[in-house]
């Protein structure tokens, strides 16, 4: 084989990847900009829950009567849902304008990978194996064991808080990185923080029971992929029974992720195939 | 050993269609295993799609097409493994640094990571940016980036080296650099195929070449047999002071004889001449004093004005 340069040969891959190893490829480069950018996430990880859990779940819990959250302290109430809703702020970082950019303009990592063995699909599984699984692993991870401070697990459980938060993005990320892959120009970019993540953040039952919002507004809360997690994740870590029975807030989120998934694909391709 | 008849890449009546817009109708061409092969053309005519299709990111729409005798659609992943590619844009990460970037692409095609530090080491010492190996891409040249990218095709020793414009937005001494690396890769018996709408580069770099207009192939060959094929081998161009298209198109018809052909410009006439001192002699004889005339060999930039009757970089010409 002819060799382009004459010192040494190496040991490459000439067939095509399967979809885990192609998926794992292309994380890499998701694991070598998290690199440069982790500092960044001490702020999401540890200093943003703690100025929560101690201006909202401590200061503004003074003001709130466990008896009307069931028994239930402030801080112990909201601690679960933060865990997820840091999942949702992480992915307004992941599945927006790293997505866009990946097109071209800022560096277009996507059209790089495509040039490579990897395919629009691998490109695509890699990306959300970071947003869904590496994320949520790692920081949401964090934020839990800062929480664990505050006091507001009631067992071991809670562990399965990073789980729920996991699930969220895993419904959350697919359909972000449709809809960013979608654009052409970065002008609407931010559209996502003002009418899905900030709407999703304050409308989930985080920070007050979602049954205290108004009727007409409660069709909303039910679709919001961060209720139902939020709702798994309080009955980890808090013990409390949550509105649907387990499996169906799984099956809702699971739902949302494969759906979105394909959703997804479908749009990379046709954004990756000339 | 590798074989030099080789063909790596072969297409017939290649067609690609986006909608309504036919940007390829119905090329073929071979591609042999050791050659620098080129698409020559304007901007738009056709090339890049061309280059698309064979780097197996673009599915063609009619035609046949084959690369290391595979077909493109069914088993693209394993051909883009033997393939190095320069994209027109880079598309190097600006958030990594140099050597990072050659690392995580070597990932790409499953190099292990040792292996990858190694190559990514020997390919940075080749395009001249070991002492730059640190830095963050976006503190590059121009040209510095565009021969990392070089380097970055090169990671997994492919056996073609697919370079869309290589030289488009580079000054001339980064443009010589970039030149003097692929000449060494040519020289290393590498598979090169490039597109370029610069005559220089075509006619230096390539063995052979074909010449693209409106999604057709209009010529191929070498550069030299393009040449004698298509225009004289010398080429006068006469200027009239502050003259120019209607006028020069007049003053063209009091020409006639003094070369093979004259090619009335907007801004200058060309005559296409076996023997320039001929067609000087003829124009003294003729008492026609044109304010300059520049004698010089025919080029492919001729070729194509010739062959298109435009020249290839309209704002250059």
């Amino acid at each position: 084989m002819t060799t382009a340069t004459a010192a040494t040969e190496t040991a490459v891959d000439r067939e095509a990847p399967t979809a885990l190893t192609g998926a794992w490829r292309a994380f890499t480069l998701q694991l070598a900009l998290f690199k440069h950018v982790w500092h960044g996430t001490v702020f999401t990880s540890v200093l943003l829950p703690i100025l929560y859990m101690v201006s909202i779940g401590i200061g503004v819990g003074a003001y709130i009567d466990p008896a009307s959250l069931g028994g239930l302290d402030y801080a112990a109430f909201i601690a679960p849902g933060l865990i997820c809703s840091v999942a949702v702020m992480m992915l307004g970082n992941d599945m927006v304008f790293p997505v866009f950019g990946g097109y071209a303009d800022w560096g277009g990592g996507y059209l790089a990978q495509r040039a490579t063995p990897l395919r629009p699909v691998d490109i695509l599984n890699g990306h959300l194996a970071y947003a869904v699984l590496f994320r949520p692993f790692t920081n949401c991870t964090i934020v839990a064991v800062v929480m664990a401070f505050f006091g507001v697990y009631t067992s071991w459980w809670a562990a399965f808080a990073v789980i729920a938060a996991a699930l969220v993005s895993a419904a959350m990320a697919p359909w972000m990185h449709a809809w960013a892959s979608t654009l052409k120009n970065d002008s609407n970019l931010n559209m996502i923080f003002r009418f899905a993540v900030m709407p999703i953040s304050l409308f989930s039952g985080v920070f007050f029971p979602a049954d205290q919002m108004p009727a007409f507004l409660q069709p909303l809360v039910w679709i919001s992929p961060l209720w139902h997690g939020t709702e798994l994740a309080r009955a980890a870590t808090a013990d409390v029974a949550p509105a649907l029975p387990p499996y169906a807030h799984i099956a809702y989120l699971a739902l949302l992720a494969v759906t979105g998934w394909f959703a997804a694909r479908r749009v990379i391709e046709r954004r990756l195939n000339f | 050993m590798p074989d030099d008849n080789e063909i790596l890449v072969s297409a017939a009546d290649l067609r690609k269609s986006y909608g309504e817009h036919e940007a390829v109708r119905g090329v073929d061409f071979e591609i042999r295993r050791g050659e620098a092969f080129g698409f020559l053309g304007a901007n738009g005519a056709g090339k890049s799609t061309t280059m698309r299709m064979i780097g197996c990111v673009s599915q063609p729409t009619g035609g046949t097409l084959e690369v290391f005798g595979r077909d493109p659609h069914t088993e693209g992943a394993a051909i883009r493994a033997r393939l190095g590619v320069v994209p027109q844009d880079n598309t190097l990460d600006d958030m990594l640094t140099v050597f990072e970037n050659l690392v995580v692409y070597a990932g790409y095609f499953g190099i292990r990571k040792k292996a990858a530090r190694a190559k990514a080491e020997e390919l940075l010492d080749f395009v001249q940016l070991s002492a730059r190996a640190k830095d963050q891409v976006s503190d590059l040249s121009g040209g510095m980036q565009r021969r990392l990218a070089i380097a970055r095709s090169l990671i997994n020793d492919p056996e073609l080296v697919i370079l869309d414009e290589p030289t488009t937005g580079l000054d001339p001494q980064a443009r010589h650099l970039v030149w003097e690396r692929l000449f060494q890769l040519k020289h290393r018996g590498v598979s090169i195929l490039l597109t370029t709408h610069y005559m220089d580069e075509a006619e230096q770099l390539c063995d052979r070449l074909v010449v693209m207009d409106e999604g057709r192939i209009i010529a191929s060959g070498s550069p030299r047999e393009l040449i004698d094929t298509h225009v004289t081998k010398e080429v006068v161009e006469l200027r009239f002071g502050t003259a120019h298209t209607a006028e020069l198109a007049a003053l063209a018809h009091t020409l006639d004889g003094v070369g093979a052909q004259i090619e009335p410009l907007p801004d200058k006439i060309l005559v296409y001449t076996d023997d320039a001192d001929d067609t000087n002699a003829a124009l003294e004889a003729r008492d026609i004093h044109p304010s300059s005339v520049l004698a010089r060999r025919a080029t492919l930039e001729d070729v194509f004005l010739r062959l298109t009757g435009r020249a290839l970089v309209e704002d250059e010409a």
